[in-house]
């Protein structure tokens, strides 16, 4: 299912939370949500829930959400791993969710074993970890095996297994055709997990596209090569105008060329090498440089 | 609608609060019901059965009823649920309705199971203490001129206590201000009113409680006394209404 947002528009009193935000959301790829702290990322996808009031619209499959029905075999959402009340046990939570779409207990059951929950369905819980939280509110969300996922931080709290085993079902889940918008802090999760990101800062949009175009935007992509003729590579490209640097012995760092084009060099010149790899940019060091501007609560400097 | 009431029915019994209150509810109808039967020595006056059977529009019971009436939005808020409830049900109209309908059948079984415990309380009491005439006890005022009434204002009750809650956002200021209007304040107004030489005479005039009251034991003075009451809870039940729809969730 694809999700369109046209035009989100939300203002807080004095505060533009969300500035005419625009994007698309593919099925069958995991989309990532990425923005620093107050950027808007979770009032937006209030707004695409119609949670809150606002400008814009959200359509699925070129339809307001309320047309499909039942809603949640259209959309499961996990919007914080605190939503449930203290005393309802996990099981009758689940129960309860099911209602709209009918959902049998033998899925209920199902779905807590999936998160491995299945042995404190019958808890209370109040008294849940923040991660044991996260996987009831991730129950809650894929109850109804929906065609939209939409989840806000769901990987705070888990602990390393839980986050791959996460990671692993949500580009499951997005293989089977399915939509999947995630929000998360954790960005070398998400280089691992997102095809698409969508980039947001002080509410606007910052980039929505693949991640590999994402990351292609960093300045500071560059070519790693290691020879024992290292010094003499560096003469020969530099002679042909490409700047380089050493980076320790045998090994030099060429800012902004290719492989392919510095492998070629090599060949024509008889040069060996050992290796030859691009040292792209990390998400992080991307989302840094596009956002560093639009970071809504500043921290100090670190002496 | 069908999947909206079996999400409130399921969301209203699967916490152990309401089967908390219920019970008190249950025990506290009992024993004020008992009370005048089996401790008075006369000096009380007379019950009637349908005294006995006004028992539960008492103030006391009725405050243990708002209880589960304000968790119908009181534990929405204030756990955050109500994201997960208008995420399953955009439609917030059909949310208020579900709620509404399934808080209406709540006090209708439990104010049957009230009269239920009422009667098994008149089955019980001495011989003689139930008269067939007479007015009978209610710390209300009186007893109920119809039994129907007792259930309407029960529900009524709970609407105010219901509607409370969905304009503050908070369970216990649901729970507690129609209590403290109805104990407290409306008495305090009618003592000040007493000694204003009738220059509070058109407060005490439109009082919602007080009128409650007269609308359920008939008072004759007090001819629009029904119509007063219904205008204060469909009016507080239209701002919370409003609210509901306009605020973020």
């Amino acid at each position: 299912m694809r999700i369109e947002a046209h035009n989100l528009d939300k203002h807080f009193r004095n505060v533009h939370a969300v500035k005419d935000l625009s994007f698309t959301v593919e099925p069958g790829r995991v989309t990532g949500f990425l923005g620093p702290n107050g950027s808007g990322k979770s009032t937006t996808m209030r707004l695409m829930l119609g949670l809150d009031n606002g400008g814009g619209e959200t359509l699925y499959d070129g339809k307001k959400l309320s047309s499909h029905l039942p809603v949640t075999r259209t959309i499961g959402a996990h919007l914080d791993a605190k939503f449930f009340h203290p005393k309802r046990t996990a099981y009758s939570h689940l129960r309860m969710l099911g209602a709209e779409a009918g959902i049998s207990k033998a899925r209920v059951h199902e779905v807590l074993k999936l998160v491995g929950l299945e042995s404190v369905a019958k808890k209370r819980p109040g008294g849940f970890s923040l991660g044991m939280g996260q996987r009831l509110g991730l129950a809650g969300a894929i109850l109804a095996d929906p065609q939209v996922l939409m989840l806000d931080e769901p990987a705070n709290g888990l602990d390393p297994q839980s986050i791959q085993w996460l990671r692993d079902f949500l580009k499951f889940y997005a293989s089977t055709g399915k939509s999947v918008l995630v929000s998360s802090h954790l960005l070398s999760e998400m280089e691992l997990l997102a095809d698409d990101v969508v980039v947001i800062a002080r509410g606007k949009l910052i980039a929505a596209e693949s991640m590999p175009a994402f990351l292609s935007r960093a300045t500071g992509s560059s070519v790693v090569v290691r020879s024992p003729q290292s010094e003499k590579l560096g003469e020969l490209l530099s002679a042909q105008g490409i700047a380089s640097t050493t980076d320790g012995a045998r090994t030099i760092v060429i800012p902004g060329a290719t492989t392919d084009r510095i492998g070629e060099i090599a060949f024509a010149n008889g040069i060996p090498l050992s290796e030859l790899s691009p040292r792209t940019a990390s998400l992080e060091q991307v989302f840094l440089e596009l956002t560093e501007s639009g970071q809504e609560y500043r921290l100090g400097e670190t002496s | 609608m069908i999947s909206n009431l079996v999400y409130e029915w399921r969301r209203l019994w699967s916490v152990r609060a309401t089967w908390i209150m219920t019970f008190v509810y249950l025990a506290i109808t009992g024993l004020l019901g008992a009370g005048p039967l089996f401790l008075g020595d006369g000096s009380f006056g007379t019950q009637t059965w349908k005294g006995l059977y006004s028992t539960n529009a008492n103030f006391l019971c009725l405050v243990m009823l708002s209880v589960v009436a304000s968790q119908f939005f009181g534990h929405e808020y204030r756990y955050g649920t109500i994201r997960l409830t208008l995420t399953e049900f955009p439609k917030r109209e059909r949310v208020l309705l579900a709620k509404t309908l399934a808080l209406a059948v709540y006090v209708t079984i439990a104010t049957f199971l009230g009269w239920a415990v009422l009667g098994v309380v008149g089955f019980i009491a001495p011989e003689g203490s139930i008269a067939t005439e007479g007015p009978g006890l209610n710390i209300n005022g009186g007893e109920a001129s119809e039994l129907w009434q007792v259930l309407v204002f029960g529900f009524a009750y709970c609407v105010i206590a219901m509607s409370l809650t969905m304009i503050t956002r908070n369970l216990a200021l649901g729970i507690v201000l129609p209590l403290l209007v109805s104990a407290i304040i409306e008495g305090l107004i009618q003592l000040f009113a007493g000694v204003a030489n009738g220059k509070l005479d058109r407060i005490v005039d439109v009082l919602p409680f007080a009128n409650g009251t007269a609308w359920l034991t008939h008072l004759p003075d007090q001819p629009n006394a029904g119509l007063i009451f219904a205008a204060w809870v469909v009016g507080i039940y239209l701002i919370g209404t409003a609210m509901f729809f306009k605020r973020d969730a």
